[in-house]
Protein backbone atom coordinates (compact mmCIF):
# COMPACT_ATOMS: atom_id res chain seq x y z
CA UNK A 1 0.00 0.00 0.00
CA UNK A 2 1.44 3.21 -0.73
CA UNK A 3 2.33 4.79 2.40
CA UNK A 4 0.09 8.04 2.16
CA UNK A 5 -0.68 9.98 5.17
CA UNK A 6 -4.09 9.30 5.17
CA UNK A 7 -3.65 5.50 5.04
CA UNK A 8 -1.07 5.80 7.59
CA UNK A 9 -3.26 6.95 9.82
CA UNK A 10 -5.96 4.37 8.96
CA UNK A 11 -3.43 1.77 9.87
CA UNK A 12 -2.45 3.26 13.37
CA UNK A 13 -6.76 4.00 14.23
CA UNK A 14 -6.46 -0.06 13.93
CA UNK A 15 -3.51 -0.34 16.10
CA UNK A 16 -4.83 2.12 18.27
CA UNK A 17 -8.11 0.13 18.64
CA UNK A 18 -6.92 -3.16 19.08
CA UNK A 19 -5.03 -1.90 21.80
CA UNK A 20 -8.34 -0.16 23.35
CA UNK A 21 -10.17 -3.71 22.85
CA UNK A 22 -7.59 -6.35 23.99
CA UNK A 23 -7.30 -4.35 27.25
CA UNK A 24 -10.61 -3.31 27.67
CA UNK A 25 -10.93 -6.07 30.81
CA UNK A 26 -8.11 -5.45 32.63
CA UNK A 27 -8.93 -1.03 32.45
CA UNK A 28 -12.78 -0.94 32.21
CA UNK A 29 -12.25 2.58 33.18
CA UNK A 30 -10.41 2.99 30.14
CA UNK A 31 -6.68 4.69 28.91
CA UNK A 32 -5.16 7.78 29.00
CA UNK A 33 -3.10 8.87 25.73
CA UNK A 34 0.05 8.33 28.12
CA UNK A 35 -0.89 4.87 28.62
CA UNK A 36 -1.56 3.73 24.71
CA UNK A 37 1.20 5.88 23.97
CA UNK A 38 3.22 3.73 26.73
CA UNK A 39 1.94 0.33 25.22
CA UNK A 40 2.62 0.92 21.49
CA UNK A 41 3.68 4.46 20.86
CA UNK A 42 7.43 3.97 22.35
CA UNK A 43 7.88 0.65 20.41
CA UNK A 44 6.94 2.45 17.06
CA UNK A 45 9.03 5.53 17.47
CA UNK A 46 5.59 7.26 17.67
CA UNK A 47 4.83 11.00 18.84
CA UNK A 48 2.72 11.31 21.41
CA UNK A 49 1.17 13.85 19.63
CA UNK A 50 0.42 11.93 16.99
CA UNK A 51 -1.89 9.45 19.06
CA UNK A 52 -3.41 12.15 20.64
CA UNK A 53 -4.55 13.21 17.03
CA UNK A 54 -5.88 9.27 16.66
CA UNK A 55 -7.54 8.96 19.32
CA UNK A 56 -9.22 12.07 18.51
CA UNK A 57 -9.88 11.10 15.03
CA UNK A 58 -11.66 7.75 16.09
CA UNK A 59 -13.66 9.95 19.04
CA UNK A 60 -15.23 11.80 16.04
CA UNK A 61 -16.09 9.03 14.52
CA UNK A 62 -18.24 7.91 17.22
CA UNK A 63 -16.00 4.32 17.61
CA UNK A 64 -14.43 5.54 20.89
CA UNK A 65 -15.89 7.40 23.60
CA UNK A 66 -13.87 9.64 25.85
CA UNK A 67 -14.02 11.18 29.45
CA UNK A 68 -12.38 13.34 31.58
CA UNK A 69 -10.10 12.12 34.31
CA UNK A 70 -8.00 15.38 35.65
CA UNK A 71 -6.44 16.91 33.25
CA UNK A 72 -6.40 14.35 30.76
CA UNK A 73 -9.16 11.82 28.82
CA UNK A 74 -9.80 8.51 29.44
CA UNK A 75 -10.57 6.54 26.08
CA UNK A 76 -12.75 3.47 25.68
CA UNK A 77 -13.78 1.50 22.83
CA UNK A 78 -17.41 2.60 22.46
CA UNK A 79 -18.08 -1.12 21.22
CA UNK A 80 -16.66 -4.41 20.95
CA UNK A 81 -15.52 -5.91 17.69
CA UNK A 82 -17.71 -8.27 17.29
CA UNK A 83 -21.02 -5.46 17.96
CA UNK A 84 -18.73 -3.37 15.47
CA UNK A 85 -18.64 -6.41 12.57
CA UNK A 86 -22.50 -7.21 13.15
CA UNK A 87 -23.25 -3.74 13.08
CA UNK A 88 -21.61 -3.52 9.41
CA UNK A 89 -23.21 -6.61 8.51
CA UNK A 90 -26.60 -5.37 9.27
CA UNK A 91 -27.40 -2.13 8.41
CA UNK A 92 -30.97 -1.60 7.09
CA UNK A 93 -31.99 0.40 4.09
CA UNK A 94 -34.81 2.11 6.35
CA UNK A 95 -31.72 3.73 8.30
CA UNK A 96 -30.50 4.72 5.62
CA UNK A 97 -33.06 6.31 3.84
CA UNK A 98 -34.01 7.69 7.54
CA UNK A 99 -37.81 6.20 6.46
CA UNK A 100 -39.03 3.35 8.46
CA UNK A 101 -41.96 2.27 5.64
CA UNK A 102 -39.37 1.71 3.61
CA UNK A 103 -37.54 -1.00 5.71
CA UNK A 104 -38.66 -3.78 3.67
CA UNK A 105 -37.88 -2.51 0.36
CA UNK A 106 -34.85 -3.81 -1.49
CA UNK A 107 -34.09 -5.08 2.13
CA UNK A 108 -33.34 -8.86 1.10
CA UNK A 109 -32.78 -10.53 4.04
CA UNK A 110 -36.26 -12.13 4.35
CA UNK A 111 -35.31 -16.15 5.37
CA UNK A 112 -35.51 -17.90 2.36
CA UNK A 113 -37.48 -21.22 2.44
CA UNK A 114 -36.46 -24.92 1.44
CA UNK A 115 -38.38 -25.02 -1.64
CA UNK A 116 -36.67 -21.47 -2.40
CA UNK A 117 -33.21 -22.97 -1.62
CA UNK A 118 -33.97 -26.69 -4.03
CA UNK A 119 -34.84 -24.01 -6.57
CA UNK A 120 -31.97 -21.81 -6.77
CA UNK A 121 -30.21 -25.21 -6.51
CA UNK A 122 -31.88 -26.20 -9.63
CA UNK A 123 -30.92 -23.10 -11.61
CA UNK A 124 -27.79 -24.08 -11.02
CA UNK A 125 -27.78 -27.34 -11.81
CA UNK A 126 -29.43 -26.49 -15.25
CA UNK A 127 -26.88 -24.00 -15.59
CA UNK A 128 -24.11 -26.32 -15.58
CA UNK A 129 -26.07 -28.72 -17.78
CA UNK A 130 -26.02 -26.36 -20.24
CA UNK A 131 -22.52 -25.88 -20.13
CA UNK A 132 -20.62 -28.95 -19.33
CA UNK A 133 -17.10 -27.93 -20.42
CA UNK A 134 -17.43 -24.86 -17.73
CA UNK A 135 -18.57 -26.93 -15.63
CA UNK A 136 -15.78 -29.79 -15.14
CA UNK A 137 -13.49 -27.20 -13.98
CA UNK B 1 -53.32 24.41 -24.57
CA UNK B 2 -52.98 20.79 -26.20
CA UNK B 3 -49.82 20.82 -25.64
CA UNK B 4 -50.08 21.69 -22.08
CA UNK B 5 -52.41 19.01 -21.76
CA UNK B 6 -49.92 16.64 -23.73
CA UNK B 7 -47.20 17.00 -21.34
CA UNK B 8 -49.72 16.61 -18.09
CA UNK B 9 -51.27 13.34 -19.36
CA UNK B 10 -47.67 12.03 -20.17
CA UNK B 11 -46.29 12.81 -16.75
CA UNK B 12 -48.99 10.63 -15.67
CA UNK B 13 -49.17 8.12 -17.69
CA UNK B 14 -45.23 7.48 -17.51
CA UNK B 15 -45.75 7.72 -13.46
CA UNK B 16 -48.37 5.29 -12.94
CA UNK B 17 -49.21 2.98 -15.59
CA UNK B 18 -46.07 2.90 -17.54
CA UNK B 19 -43.73 1.69 -14.68
CA UNK B 20 -46.40 -0.92 -13.46
CA UNK B 21 -46.53 -2.60 -16.84
CA UNK B 22 -42.40 -2.40 -17.08
CA UNK B 23 -41.93 -4.10 -14.16
CA UNK B 24 -43.88 -7.08 -15.07
CA UNK B 25 -41.76 -7.51 -18.20
CA UNK B 26 -39.28 -9.59 -17.08
CA UNK B 27 -38.38 -11.05 -19.87
CA UNK B 28 -36.38 -7.43 -20.46
CA UNK B 29 -34.18 -8.75 -18.04
CA UNK B 30 -31.84 -10.30 -20.55
CA UNK B 31 -30.74 -6.85 -22.39
CA UNK B 32 -30.01 -5.40 -18.66
CA UNK B 33 -28.42 -2.28 -20.07
CA UNK B 34 -31.07 -1.43 -22.62
CA UNK B 35 -33.49 -1.88 -19.86
CA UNK B 36 -31.67 0.26 -17.91
CA UNK B 37 -31.66 3.25 -20.00
CA UNK B 38 -35.15 2.43 -21.14
CA UNK B 39 -36.33 2.88 -17.23
CA UNK B 40 -34.62 5.91 -16.87
CA UNK B 41 -35.39 7.63 -19.66
CA UNK B 42 -39.20 6.52 -18.32
CA UNK B 43 -38.06 8.05 -15.07
CA UNK B 44 -36.09 11.43 -17.22
CA UNK B 45 -39.24 11.85 -18.94
CA UNK B 46 -41.95 11.94 -16.28
CA UNK B 47 -40.08 14.18 -14.62
CA UNK B 48 -39.71 16.60 -17.52
CA UNK B 49 -42.83 16.27 -18.56
CA UNK B 50 -44.27 17.44 -15.53
CA UNK B 51 -42.12 20.32 -14.41
CA UNK B 52 -42.50 21.25 -18.81
CA UNK B 53 -46.15 21.56 -18.47
CA UNK B 54 -46.54 24.96 -16.63
CA UNK B 55 -43.71 26.96 -18.57
CA UNK B 56 -45.03 25.55 -21.88
CA UNK B 57 -48.19 27.76 -20.75
CA UNK B 58 -46.24 31.17 -20.64
CA UNK B 59 -46.07 31.73 -24.35
CA UNK B 60 -49.38 30.86 -24.91
CA UNK B 61 -50.46 32.87 -22.56
CA UNK B 62 -48.25 35.79 -23.83
CA UNK B 63 -49.04 35.41 -27.47
CA UNK B 64 -52.85 35.72 -26.40
CA UNK B 65 -54.12 32.25 -27.87
CA UNK B 66 -55.26 31.00 -25.23
CA UNK B 67 -57.52 33.19 -22.68
CA UNK B 68 -56.83 32.59 -18.90
CA UNK B 69 -60.77 32.67 -18.28
CA UNK B 70 -60.93 30.05 -20.66
CA UNK B 71 -58.83 27.55 -19.71
CA UNK B 72 -58.02 27.91 -16.19
CA UNK B 73 -58.56 24.38 -15.05
CA UNK B 74 -55.98 22.86 -17.25
CA UNK B 75 -53.51 25.87 -16.34
CA UNK B 76 -53.79 25.33 -12.85
CA UNK B 77 -53.42 21.94 -12.89
CA UNK B 78 -49.91 21.91 -15.16
CA UNK B 79 -48.83 24.96 -12.19
CA UNK B 80 -49.79 22.93 -9.88
CA UNK B 81 -48.08 19.52 -11.24
CA UNK B 82 -44.64 21.50 -11.95
CA UNK B 83 -44.40 23.23 -8.89
CA UNK B 84 -45.27 20.10 -6.71
CA UNK B 85 -42.72 18.08 -8.81
CA UNK B 86 -39.81 20.47 -8.29
CA UNK B 87 -40.18 21.16 -4.44
CA UNK B 88 -40.60 17.35 -3.71
CA UNK B 89 -37.71 16.56 -5.81
CA UNK B 90 -35.31 18.77 -4.71
CA UNK B 91 -36.29 17.65 -0.81
CA UNK B 92 -36.32 14.15 -1.88
CA UNK B 93 -32.84 14.55 -3.47
CA UNK B 94 -31.38 16.58 -0.95
CA UNK B 95 -32.45 13.54 2.08
CA UNK B 96 -31.86 10.56 -0.02
CA UNK B 97 -28.50 12.38 -0.95
CA UNK B 98 -27.39 12.91 2.91
CA UNK B 99 -29.15 9.70 3.99
CA UNK B 100 -26.94 7.83 1.60
CA UNK B 101 -23.50 9.99 2.37
CA UNK B 102 -23.93 9.36 6.22
CA UNK B 103 -24.87 5.36 5.82
CA UNK B 104 -21.80 5.41 3.55
CA UNK B 105 -19.27 7.59 5.84
CA UNK B 106 -20.08 5.59 8.76
CA UNK B 107 -19.75 1.91 6.94
CA UNK B 108 -16.77 2.93 5.48
CA UNK B 109 -15.04 4.38 9.03
CA UNK B 110 -16.39 1.10 10.59
CA UNK B 111 -14.76 -1.44 7.49
CA UNK B 112 -11.78 0.82 7.42
CA UNK B 113 -11.16 0.06 11.16
CA UNK B 114 -12.38 -3.62 10.91
CA UNK B 115 -10.95 -5.04 7.88
CA UNK B 116 -7.92 -5.71 6.78
CA UNK B 117 -6.90 -3.70 3.81
CA UNK B 118 -5.92 -5.27 1.09
CA UNK B 119 -2.67 -4.70 -0.90
CA UNK B 120 -1.36 -2.61 -4.24
CA UNK B 121 -4.52 -2.95 -7.04
CA UNK B 122 -6.45 -4.48 -3.95
CA UNK B 123 -6.19 -1.31 -1.56
CA UNK B 124 -9.79 -0.56 -1.99
CA UNK B 125 -10.28 -4.13 -0.18
CA UNK B 126 -11.39 -5.09 3.17
CA UNK B 127 -11.51 -8.32 4.82
CA UNK B 128 -14.22 -8.66 7.76
CA UNK B 129 -13.60 -11.14 9.80
CA UNK B 130 -17.03 -13.19 10.29
CA UNK B 131 -18.08 -16.97 8.89
CA UNK B 132 -21.19 -15.39 6.62
CA UNK B 133 -20.07 -15.78 3.19
CA UNK B 134 -20.68 -12.05 1.71
CA UNK B 135 -19.81 -9.21 -0.04
CA UNK B 136 -20.35 -5.84 -1.32
CA UNK B 137 -18.72 -2.45 -2.22
CA UNK B 138 -19.10 0.55 -0.82
CA UNK B 139 -19.64 3.30 -3.87
CA UNK B 140 -18.49 6.56 -3.64
CA UNK B 141 -15.00 8.52 -4.14
CA UNK B 142 -13.50 6.78 -1.05
CA UNK B 143 -14.72 3.52 -2.40
CA UNK B 144 -14.83 0.20 -1.05
CA UNK B 145 -15.05 -3.86 -1.57
CA UNK B 146 -16.08 -5.46 1.56
CA UNK B 147 -15.09 -9.53 1.50
CA UNK B 148 -15.85 -11.74 4.78
CA UNK B 149 -13.37 -14.02 5.76
CA UNK B 150 -16.24 -16.60 5.16
CA UNK B 151 -15.88 -15.41 1.89
CA UNK B 152 -12.64 -16.73 1.21
CA UNK B 153 -12.96 -20.17 2.87
CA UNK B 154 -16.14 -20.70 1.05
CA UNK B 155 -15.27 -19.67 -2.74
CA UNK B 156 -12.94 -20.94 -5.10
CA UNK B 157 -10.74 -19.02 -6.77
CA UNK B 158 -13.00 -18.29 -10.04
CA UNK B 159 -15.91 -17.57 -8.19
CA UNK B 160 -14.09 -15.63 -6.01
CA UNK B 161 -12.97 -13.40 -9.44
CA UNK B 162 -16.48 -13.76 -10.39
CA UNK B 163 -17.68 -11.79 -7.28
CA UNK B 164 -14.95 -9.24 -7.18
CA UNK B 165 -15.73 -8.55 -11.13
CA UNK B 166 -18.94 -8.17 -10.23
CA UNK B 167 -18.04 -5.49 -7.23
CA UNK B 168 -15.97 -3.94 -9.37
CA UNK B 169 -18.36 -3.29 -12.36
CA UNK B 170 -21.04 -1.67 -9.85
CA UNK B 171 -18.32 0.97 -8.74
CA UNK B 172 -16.85 1.28 -12.46
CA UNK B 173 -20.02 2.17 -13.68
CA UNK B 174 -21.23 4.14 -10.81
CA UNK B 175 -24.20 2.26 -10.74
CA UNK B 176 -24.98 3.43 -7.37
CA UNK B 177 -25.86 6.97 -8.94
CA UNK B 178 -28.14 4.94 -11.45
CA UNK B 179 -29.75 3.97 -7.81
CA UNK B 180 -30.04 6.95 -6.36
CA UNK B 181 -31.26 8.94 -9.42
CA UNK B 182 -34.38 6.54 -9.42
CA UNK B 183 -34.53 6.17 -5.10
CA UNK B 184 -34.74 10.07 -5.51
CA UNK B 185 -37.61 10.33 -7.61
CA UNK B 186 -39.40 7.14 -6.09
CA UNK B 187 -39.39 9.24 -2.37
CA UNK B 188 -40.61 12.32 -4.38
CA UNK B 189 -43.51 10.85 -5.44
CA UNK B 190 -46.34 10.76 -2.80
CA UNK B 191 -47.13 7.10 -1.44
CA UNK B 192 -50.42 6.39 -3.59
CA UNK B 193 -48.11 6.78 -6.76
CA UNK B 194 -44.97 4.67 -5.85
CA UNK B 195 -44.17 1.52 -7.15
CA UNK B 196 -41.80 -0.78 -4.94
CA UNK B 197 -41.76 -3.18 -7.53
CA UNK B 198 -40.30 -0.66 -10.30
CA UNK B 199 -37.52 0.19 -7.78
CA UNK B 200 -37.00 -3.46 -6.97
CA UNK B 201 -36.73 -4.42 -11.39
CA UNK B 202 -34.05 -1.27 -10.91
CA UNK B 203 -32.09 -2.79 -8.73
CA UNK B 204 -32.56 -6.07 -10.26
CA UNK B 205 -31.16 -5.03 -13.46
CA UNK B 206 -28.60 -3.10 -11.83
CA UNK B 207 -27.44 -6.56 -10.43
CA UNK B 208 -28.09 -8.46 -13.57
CA UNK B 209 -25.50 -6.09 -15.22
CA UNK B 210 -22.70 -6.83 -13.05
CA UNK B 211 -23.34 -10.37 -13.17
CA UNK B 212 -22.68 -10.17 -16.75
CA UNK B 213 -19.44 -8.65 -15.96
CA UNK B 214 -18.57 -11.26 -13.69
CA UNK B 215 -19.83 -13.69 -16.69
CA UNK B 216 -17.32 -12.20 -19.11
CA UNK B 217 -14.16 -12.57 -16.18
CA UNK B 218 -14.75 -16.14 -14.79
CA UNK B 219 -17.95 -17.44 -17.24
CA UNK B 220 -21.11 -18.41 -16.32
CA UNK B 221 -20.69 -21.45 -14.12
CA UNK B 222 -18.45 -19.70 -11.42
CA UNK B 223 -20.73 -16.47 -11.32
CA UNK B 224 -23.83 -19.00 -10.76
CA UNK B 225 -21.83 -20.82 -8.02
CA UNK B 226 -20.45 -17.61 -6.46
CA UNK B 227 -24.20 -16.19 -6.12
CA UNK B 228 -25.64 -19.88 -4.88
CA UNK B 229 -22.81 -19.18 -2.39
CA UNK B 230 -23.58 -16.08 -1.46
CA UNK B 231 -27.66 -16.39 -1.12
CA UNK B 232 -29.20 -15.20 1.66
CA UNK B 233 -26.09 -13.81 3.70
CA UNK B 234 -26.72 -9.81 4.77
CA UNK B 235 -25.88 -7.16 3.17
CA UNK B 236 -25.52 -3.90 4.68
CA UNK B 237 -27.70 -0.55 2.84
CA UNK B 238 -26.23 1.70 0.63
CA UNK B 239 -24.21 -1.00 -0.50
CA UNK B 240 -24.50 -2.99 -3.85
CA UNK B 241 -24.17 -7.04 -2.64
CA UNK B 242 -23.44 -9.89 -4.02
CA UNK B 243 -25.87 -11.46 -1.40
CA UNK B 244 -29.62 -11.33 -2.72
CA UNK B 245 -33.20 -12.85 -1.27
CA UNK B 246 -33.19 -16.28 -2.70
CA UNK B 247 -35.59 -15.59 -5.54
CA UNK B 248 -33.66 -12.69 -6.59
CA UNK B 249 -30.42 -14.87 -6.87
CA UNK B 250 -32.00 -17.64 -8.92
CA UNK B 251 -33.62 -15.34 -11.40
CA UNK B 252 -30.17 -14.21 -11.82
CA UNK B 253 -28.79 -17.36 -12.31
CA UNK B 254 -31.59 -17.94 -15.23
CA UNK B 255 -30.30 -15.18 -16.61
CA UNK B 256 -26.49 -15.60 -16.57
CA UNK B 257 -26.50 -17.32 -20.07
CA UNK B 258 -29.85 -15.64 -21.98
CA UNK B 259 -29.74 -15.54 -25.62
CA UNK B 260 -33.29 -14.70 -26.96
CA UNK B 261 -36.02 -12.06 -25.99
CA UNK B 262 -39.37 -13.72 -27.54
CA UNK B 263 -37.17 -15.97 -30.01
CA UNK B 264 -35.78 -12.01 -31.03
CA UNK B 265 -31.48 -12.21 -30.65
CA UNK B 266 -30.94 -9.86 -27.29
CA UNK B 267 -29.10 -7.36 -29.57
CA UNK B 268 -32.53 -6.82 -32.07
CA UNK B 269 -35.01 -6.34 -28.80
CA UNK B 270 -32.13 -3.58 -27.20
CA UNK B 271 -31.83 -1.45 -30.16
CA UNK B 272 -35.35 -1.47 -30.14
CA UNK B 273 -35.44 -0.63 -26.34
CA UNK B 274 -32.68 2.07 -27.23
CA UNK B 275 -34.82 3.82 -29.62
CA UNK B 276 -37.94 3.77 -27.44
CA UNK B 277 -35.79 5.47 -25.12
CA UNK B 278 -34.77 8.05 -27.32
CA UNK B 279 -38.82 9.14 -28.91
CA UNK B 280 -39.76 8.83 -25.04
CA UNK B 281 -37.06 11.91 -23.90
CA UNK B 282 -37.19 13.54 -27.17
CA UNK B 283 -41.57 14.14 -27.03
CA UNK B 284 -41.31 16.39 -23.70
CA UNK B 285 -38.97 18.42 -25.54
CA UNK B 286 -40.59 18.58 -28.42
CA UNK B 287 -43.89 19.64 -27.20
CA UNK B 288 -42.55 22.50 -25.40
CA UNK B 289 -40.56 23.55 -28.16
CA UNK B 290 -43.42 23.35 -30.21
CA UNK B 291 -44.99 25.78 -27.99
CA UNK B 292 -42.11 28.07 -27.84
CA UNK B 293 -42.05 27.78 -31.71
CA UNK B 294 -45.97 29.31 -31.93
CA UNK B 295 -44.86 32.16 -30.15
CA UNK B 296 -41.92 33.42 -32.41
CA UNK B 297 -44.27 32.76 -35.48
CA UNK B 298 -47.05 35.23 -33.91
Amino acid sequence: MPSTPRNRLGDLERVVIEELWTTADAHPEGRTVREVHDAIGVERGLAYTTLMTVLDRIAKKDLVRRERDGRAWRYTAASTRAELTSESLHHTLGELAGDTRRTALLHFLDESTPEELDELRAALAELEARRPDEAKR
Amino acid sequence: MLVVAALVVLAVLLAWPVPRALARATSLRRAPRAALVLWQSTAATAVLAALLAAPAAIPLLVGRQVRLSEHWVTLAVAAALSGVVAVRLLLSGDRVGRNLRTARRRHRDLVDLLGVPGEGADRHMRVLEHTTPTAYCVPGVRRRVVLTQGTLDRLGPDELSAVLAHERAHLGARHDLVMEFFTVVHEAMPGFLRCDDALREVHLLIEVLADRAAVRHAGAVSTGRAIVAMAGGPKPAGAMAMADSTRVATARIGLLDAERIAGLPIPVVAAMMYAVSAVLIATPLALYLGAIAELTLV
